[in-house]
Formats: C-alpha cells, sequence, structure tokens
C-alpha cells in the first residue's frame, strides 16, 4: 500500500538546519534575485510589473540593478566565447531590452525588432549566413530569459519565416535581406492590428448591461473595453488587484478614465462576486498547444470558479503567443520566481510561494479571442501543427 | 433580367411572411435563387471573380436581413461565395500554368519547363491558396508582397492575342464551372436525408432504447435505414409541445413497424435512466458546435448529460453555420404565436392591455429554439460523417471563406 510518508518534512528540517549553519539568513526574500537572477526572477513578469503595477521606486532599482547585472553577464559570456559575433551578441540581448521597456510595446514585437537590427548589422553575403546569424540571435535571446512565451514565440514566428521565405524564392540576397527587414519592422503594425482585430471581435460579447470580470492587464483586453465604451456600450467592470502586482489598481485607473464603472476586489472576493458576474475576460502571457493559457496567477483559480458557477471564459490573445509547450500540471513549466513584497519581514524559515504564473488548462476556457478569428481552444493545436509541420 | 429580380424579391417577401419553413426546403430554394441569377449575370472582362462576389454578397444581403434567424439562407450564400472563389482560384492556377507552358512550346527539352514556370506557377497558387484559408500563423509575416506578384506572371505571358483567347474562355469557364458547382451543392443539399441514413446501422445496435423529441425527418430516416437492416430497437417519442409534432411522428413510426411509446416533455428526466442514446435533428450548427434545435431539446440534452447517455445530433452540412453565436436564446430564437399555447379565447381578460397599468398581466410567450450547448452533444452526424463538436471548426474551414463571414457589399475596404 502507498501512503505519503512525512519524510520529506523531516529532510526540509535538516536541510534548513544545514543552511542556517552555513549562511546568513535573509530577512526580506526579495533580496535573493541578485545571485543568479536567470534562474531565480523572471525578467519578464519584472518588466511587466514596470509596465503595469503600481511601481515603488526601490524595486525600480532593484529591477534596473537586474537587468544591468544581466547584460553584462550576457557580454562577459560571449567574450569568454570568442569570435566576432560577440559584439552582435551583446547588441541583441541589449537591443531586446532597450524595446521591451516601452509600455505599449508587446514582447515578441521586441523580440523581432531586435532581431531585425541582427539583420541590419549582418555581414552576411548569402540568405545561409544569415539564417545562421538569425538562428544564433534569437538562440540567444531565447536563452537570456527562458520564462518569457511570447519572446521566444516571436523569435520562433520570424526564424519560421525566414526560412519559409529563402527557399521559396530565387531573387538575389540584397532585396530579399531588405524584403525581411522591411516585414521585421511591420510586425509591430501586424501586432498593433491585431490588438483592433480582437478588440472588434470581442465587442458582439459584451452586450449591453453585462458585468465582465478582469484579471491581470492586458492591453489587449484594455482595448477590447476601451472599443466597447466608445461604441456607447454599458457594462461594468469587476476588476481583481492582482498581487503581488496589484496590475487591477492600473486597469481600474484606465478604466475610470474611461468613464467604465469599475469595482475592484481583492483576489480572495472572486468566488463572492462570481453570481453577478456574465463573462470572465483575460490576457494571455502564451497560450499552449492543448488551448489552454498561461497568465499572471490566480487566472486558473477565476477559471475553476467561473466553471463551477457556469460562467463563460474569454481570453483574448494575439496569435503570436501560441507556443509550443504542453504543460501536464502547474509545476511542469519553467520556473519563472518574482519577489513578494509582503509588507513586513518575514522569518527566512518560512517559504514564500514566488511563481508569477500559472496554467488554465483548456476545459476551462469557453472561446479565445485571436487574430485569426474567434477559436474554440481545441482549433489552437490545429495552428500549431500547421505552422510547424 | 428583370425576371430574376422579381423572383429575389418574391423570395424575399416569402421568407418575411414565414412561408417558407424548414432550414432544407429553405435552403434548397436559395441555390436554385442563386443559381438562376447567377446564370443571367452578365460579367465585366476583367476581374470577373470579384464582381461575381459583389453581385452575389448583394443579393445575399437583402436575402439575409429578410429572415435573419433563419440561418441557412445566409449558409447558402456563403457557400456560393466560397465555390465562386474556389473555381477562381483553379482556373487561375490552370490558366498561369498554361500560359507559362505555352510560352516554352518551342523548347524541346520536356524536363526545362516543368522547371522554372512551374515553380513560380506553384509559388502563386501557393500564395492565393493562403488568401483563401483563413489566416494564420503561417502567414502571419506575409502580407501584400505575395499577391503583388500575380498580375506580374500573367502579364509576362506571350502575345496579347493568346492573352485575350485565354481571358475569353477564363471567362465563360468561370460561369459555367460556378454553376456547375451550385448544381452540386442543391443536389447535396437534396440528398442529405440519405447520406446520413446510410451510417444509421453503424450507430444504433440490437436492443437499444433510443429517445427523440418533436418531429423531424432527418431522424425518421435514420431510423428506418436501421430498421431496413433489420436491427430491433425500441424508439421513445416526446410529444414536443405546443406543437404535438412528436404524436404524428410515433404514428408513422409505428407503421413502419417500429416499437414506438410516447411520452410528455416533463416525463423525459424520469425516463431517461431506460435510454440507451438520444438521437435528434437540429435547425442550425454554430461554429462552436452548439446546436440551434426546437424547444425543449436543451432540457433534453441536459437529462441525457446527467445520466451519461450519448446526445446524438443529425444535421446536413447546410445547416453549418460559420458564426459563434452570443447570446443565442434572444438572438437566434424565433418567438411564435402565443395561440400555440393558449386559445385566443381563454383568459382574454388578462390579456387585455387596456386594464390597469396598460401592460397586460399574463404574458404568453412560445420560443421556438432552444440553444444547447457544445459540451452537451457527444456526436454530430452529417452527411461527411460524424464528428465531435470540438470539430466543427474544420468543416466550416472547408466550406466556408473568413472573407465572408460579414455578408456585406463593401463600398470601401
Amino acid at each position: 500500500m502507498w501512503y505519503r510518508s512525512a519524510s520529506f518534512i523531516l529532510d526540509k528540517q535538516e536541510q534548513q538546519r544545514k543552511d542556517a549553519a552555513e549562511s546568513r539568513p535573509l530577512s526580506l526574500v526579495s533580496t535573493a534575485m541578485t545571485e543568479n537572477p536567470g534562474a531565480n526572477v523572471s525578467m519578464y513578469y519584472e518588466t511587466r510589473a514596470a509596465h503595469h503595477g503600481v511601481v515603488t521606486s526601490d524595486w525600480l532599482a532593484q529591477a534596473q540593478a537586474a537587468v544591468a547585472g544581466n547584460a553584462d553577464d550576457a557580454a562577459v559570456e560571449n567574450n569568454a566565447s570568442g569570435g566576432e559575433e560577440k559584439g552582435k551578441k551583446f547588441s541583441v540581448v541589449d537591443e531586446f531590452n532597450n524595446w521591451r521597456k516601452q509600455p505599449e510595446l508587446a514582447e515578441a514585437v521586441a523580440a523581432i525588432r531586435a532581431l531585425a537590427s541582427v539583420i541590419r548589422s549582418s555581414q552576411a553575403k548569402t540568405m545561409m549566413e544569415l539564417e545562421i546569424e538569425l538562428k544564433k540571435a534569437s538562440d540567444s535571446l531565447k536563452s537570456w530569459d527562458t520564462t518569457s512565451i511570447s519572446l521566444t514565440a516571436g523569435c520562433d514566428i520570424f526564424m519560421r519565416y525566414v526560412t519559409r521565405t529563402s527557399a521559396l524564392d530565387r531573387e538575389d540576397f540584397g532585396s530579399a535581406k531588405s524584403r525581411l527587414l522591411e516585414r521585421a519592422e511591420k510586425f509591430g503594425e501586424i501586432s498593433y492590428k491585431a490588438r483592433r482585430i480582437i478588440a472588434m471581435l470581442s465587442q458582439d460579447f459584451i452586450f449591453d448591461g453585462c458585468t465582465i470580470l478582469v484579471h491581470g492587464f492586458s492591453r489587449v483586453v484594455l482595448e477590447a473595453l476601451r472599443t466597447a465604451a466608445e461604441n456607447k456600450k454599458l457594462f461594468r467592470v469587476l476588476c481583481t488587484e492582482g498581487r503581488p502586482d496589484r496590475s487591477g489598481l492600473r486597469v481600474s485607473n484606465e478604466l475610470a478614465k474611461l468613464d467604465v464603472p469599475v469595482k475592484l476586489l481583492i483576489d480572495s472576493a472572486v468566488a463572492y462576486s462570481m453570481d453577478e458576474v456574465d463573462m470572465v475576460l483575460v490576457g494571455a502571457d502564451g497560450v499552449v498547444e492543448s488551448g489552454g493559457i498561461i497568465n499572471m496567477m490566480g487566472t486558473y483559480q477565476i477559471a475553476l470558479v467561473a466553471k463551477a458557477m457556469n460562467k463563460p471564459m474569454y481570453v483574448a490573445a494575439e496569435s503570436y503567443k501560441f507556443a509550443r509547450l504542453y504543460p501536464l500540471d502547474q509545476k511542469d513549466m519553467a520556473p519563472a520566481l518574482r519577489p513578494i513584497d509582503f509588507g513586513v519581514p518575514i522569518p527566512s524559515k518560512v517559504e514564500v510561494e514566488r511563481s508569477a504564473r500559472d496554467y488554465t488548462p483548456p476545459q476551462y476556457l469557453t472561446l479565445l479571442f485571436t487574430d485569426l478569428g474567434v477559436l474554440t481552444p481545441s482549433v489552437v493545436s490545429d495552428e500549431l501543427i500547421q505552422l510547424y509541420l | 433580367m428583370p425576371d430574376v429580380h422579381s423572383l429575389v424579391n418574391e423570395f424575399v417577401i416569402k421568407l418575411k411572411k414565414r412561408q417558407i419553413e424548414g432550414s432544407k426546403t429553405t435552403a434548397k430554394l436559395t441555390a436554385e435563387l442563386l443559381r438562376s441569377f447567377i446564370s443571367q449575370l452578365r460579367l465585366p472582362h476583367s476581374n470577373q471573380a470579384g464582381a461575381l462576389i459583389d453581385a452575389v454578397k448583394e443579393v445575399g444581403e437583402k436575402l439575409i436581413t429578410a429572415k435573419p434567424v433563419e440561418l441557412a439562407v445566409g449558409n447558402v450564400v456563403r457557400r456560393v461565395l466560397h465555390i465562386i472563389r474556389e473555381e477562381d482560384l483553379s482556373i487561375t492556377n490552370a490558366a498561369v500554368g498554361g500560359l507559362n507552358l505555352a510560352s516554352e512550346s518551342d523548347d524541346d527539352d520536356g524536363n526545362d519547363e516543368y522547371d522554372h514556370p512551374v515553380l513560380s506557377a506553384s509559388a502563386v497558387a501557393a500564395a492565393a491558396r493562403n488568401a483563401l484559408r483563413p489566416p494564420s500563423l503561417q502567414t502571419l509575416l506575409d502580407d501584400i508582397p505575395h499577391a503583388a506578384a500575380t498580375p506580374h506572371t500573367s502579364s509576362s505571358g506571350d502575345d496579347s492575342e493568346g492573352k485575350s483567347k485565354s481571358a475569353d474562355s477564363l471567362r465563360r469557364k468561370l460561369k459555367h464551372d460556378v454553376i456547375e458547382a451550385v448544381n452540386e451543392l442543391i443536389q447535396e443539399i437534396s440528398t442529405c436525408h440519405e447520406q446520413i441514413a446510410e451510417q444509421a446501422v453503424e450507430h444504433i445496435h440490437h436492443n437499444e432504447v433510443i429517445l427523440t423529441l418533436g418531429s423531424s425527418q432527418t431522424v425518421k430516416e435514420f431510423l428506418l435505414a436501421a430498421k431496413e437492416k433489420n436491427r430491433s430497437f425500441r424508439v421513445f417519442v416526446a410529444e414536443g409541445a405546443p406543437r404535438y409534432q412528436g404524436h404524428a411522428f410515433a404514428k408513422e413510426l409505428a407503421s413502419r413497424g417500429l416499437q414506438t411509446t410516447v411520452i410528455t416533455d416533463s416525463a423525459v428526466f424520469a425516463m431517461i435512466s431506460h435510454v440507451n442514446m438520444v438521437i435528434v435533428g437540429a435547425h442550425a450548427v454554430m461554429a462552436n458546435g452548439g446546436v440551434i434545435a426546437p424547444v425543449g431539446l436543451n432540457m433534453v440534452a441536459l437529462a441525457a448529460k446527467r445520466h451519461a447517455v450519448p446526445f446524438v445530433v443529425l444535421s446536413g452540412v447546410h445547416k453549418l453555420c460559420p458564426l459563434y453565436p452570443h447570446n443565442p436564446e434572444v438572438l437566434l430564437n424565433e418567438l411564435k404565436s402565443p395561440s400555440e399555447l393558449l386559445d385566443f379565447g381563454e383568459f382574454s381578460d388578462c390579456l387585455d392591455f387596456g386594464s390597469g397599468s396598460g401592460s397586460p398581466l399574463i404574458h404568453v410567450v412560445n420560443p421556438a429554439f432552444d440553444y444547447v450547448p457544445p459540451d452537451l452533444v457527444s456526436l454530430f452526424i452529417t452527411d461527411t460523417g460524424g464528428h465531435n463538436p470540438s470539430y466543427i471548426y474544420r468543416l466550416i474551414a472547408d466550406f466556408y471563406s473568413p472573407d465572408d463571414l460579414v455578408v456585406q457589399r463593401k463600398s470601401a475596404s
């Protein structure tokens, strides 16, 4: 007969005793990130919080320090590896960070712009060489932040496009290069157009007198609500606080500007308020192969409550967020950790769940609004197959 | 020409007056109307497909707005538009290939011909095929550059004489092909019952108990086809208030030798545990797999789900609608005359608008349809076979083009 033994607790206590003996205990968990930023803290979520959350200045300073530290690390690493690509590699990651800091720019757009800069500064004379350079740059970007799905997806789509164009056409290298550059620059427009399309598609589902529950700060969702407000639709929004980013505060700010009635809830009040909700609308950090989504921590919880109370859950996500991942459970993804500030010092013995995201399986989602149209979760894997065949 | 326009107007009036009932009849009449419309249409020399599509869209818009709840009209219009696009595509492919091959006709070496021109032709075809399919991740970064290549290759052909000749034959060919395809569509609509009934043997087995509600031609043929193959089974027929079509249906089944039991709609939940399978027809199937079905079927679907009984929906492909339902209970429903529930003489004092506050104390609502969400449906049986509700989007991609979802004459793009 199998039954759980308490040994894991005993082992943990032993480990803690050993750690306490070796190093100084840290009073605030947040300072743990200075050791190895890449492994412990997800830069993606840090940057997003910087864009959307209510930011405290010292937290921001920490984030800046981490970014600078990482860029230096990357530079050192590349110097060690040698080769004349080192200059470009450094600029790719740096370039990417520069783009990423802009709050209106989507992650994938920043990635593609960074890759475009690689093309621009490339010395290659043939398509093959250019492809290899791009592949290296894309790999370095991906490895720099393994937790960002849009980044990976953006790089993949661009690499896919490059390989497809080079295979099909026999035009000369110069014009091919300039066309790639032009498409890369255009991607920003495509991303913006995608948001407009999603906003239009979701208009039919927002009816007069409805109450929408929103979680997390998604620019796509905001665009959809903004369009509905401009079309003089009468609706109400319940918005979760979104600890630890407090993204809800930002959302409520934006909606108040649009004269949309907003009510803020603490995260625990979702089930309490779910019966007055008509639909849940969230964005997504990534859409995975099963049709489920990866989004800010708390989305899965809300999905479960919505399902239990028979409320539809809609996801607004651009198509370039479709990723080739298939998480089987919550812990099946690369960990993306974030510092959480409780406001008071926590004893070092107390662990904190610092994951910034969770996975919502497809059976809890009703429909996805994407720039490819309104999709049911089962269509996602179909689209991915078509792309990666 | 005025002949067809009067036909169109007549049809529109019939739709508005609800003189045409049933999605199959409506679909067939719409297809026939569009066929006559296309056959008398005079097409310009260039861009026939575009002109044809515009004309059909104009008529289609009129037809759809006449009776928006009858989704079969919109489905057929969109099918025809998709047919036009497909035929145009296949003709362009053949033409481009033909042009380029003809230009190299003096070349003796056969292998050389297939090399260079076919590559560009296939690239053009691939690009055009992408344009026909719904937007996808693959084509996300693609844009106008491919479309620009199409006129380039066609103009790079040989002398003007050859071009005008092929353009002429092109023009006649497009209309001809489209009308042929529309004929096939009409044929398909007419024979959908037989195609579905052929699959009956796979789903109905010996000593089974089937439940159905009301009366449906498709279900009748399905059950009788299984009977022909000597399957012995019993049928429970729920009467389907307020029209009580279930009574006539049960009578018909009994006359063909099937053991039938008539029950009230309210008794469905009580009897569902004795039933092996529920088989029903549909008025329309939406893109998410949801079903617009005669009223009472949502209740039956819920009962079936509760007791783990498979809920099978039979529908011809012409009932497949590429739209997603938002608020279908209200927007896609039709309120029929309350006289079916209460005779006009009864309760006349309570239904009086003149009494008290000016509105009657009793309201009588008679919705015609129910919306069954996709998670309650186990299987769809169409003329193309059996499908999961989550697969419906694939069928839609096969039969409809994404550009036609909104049937409106575009004045400016």
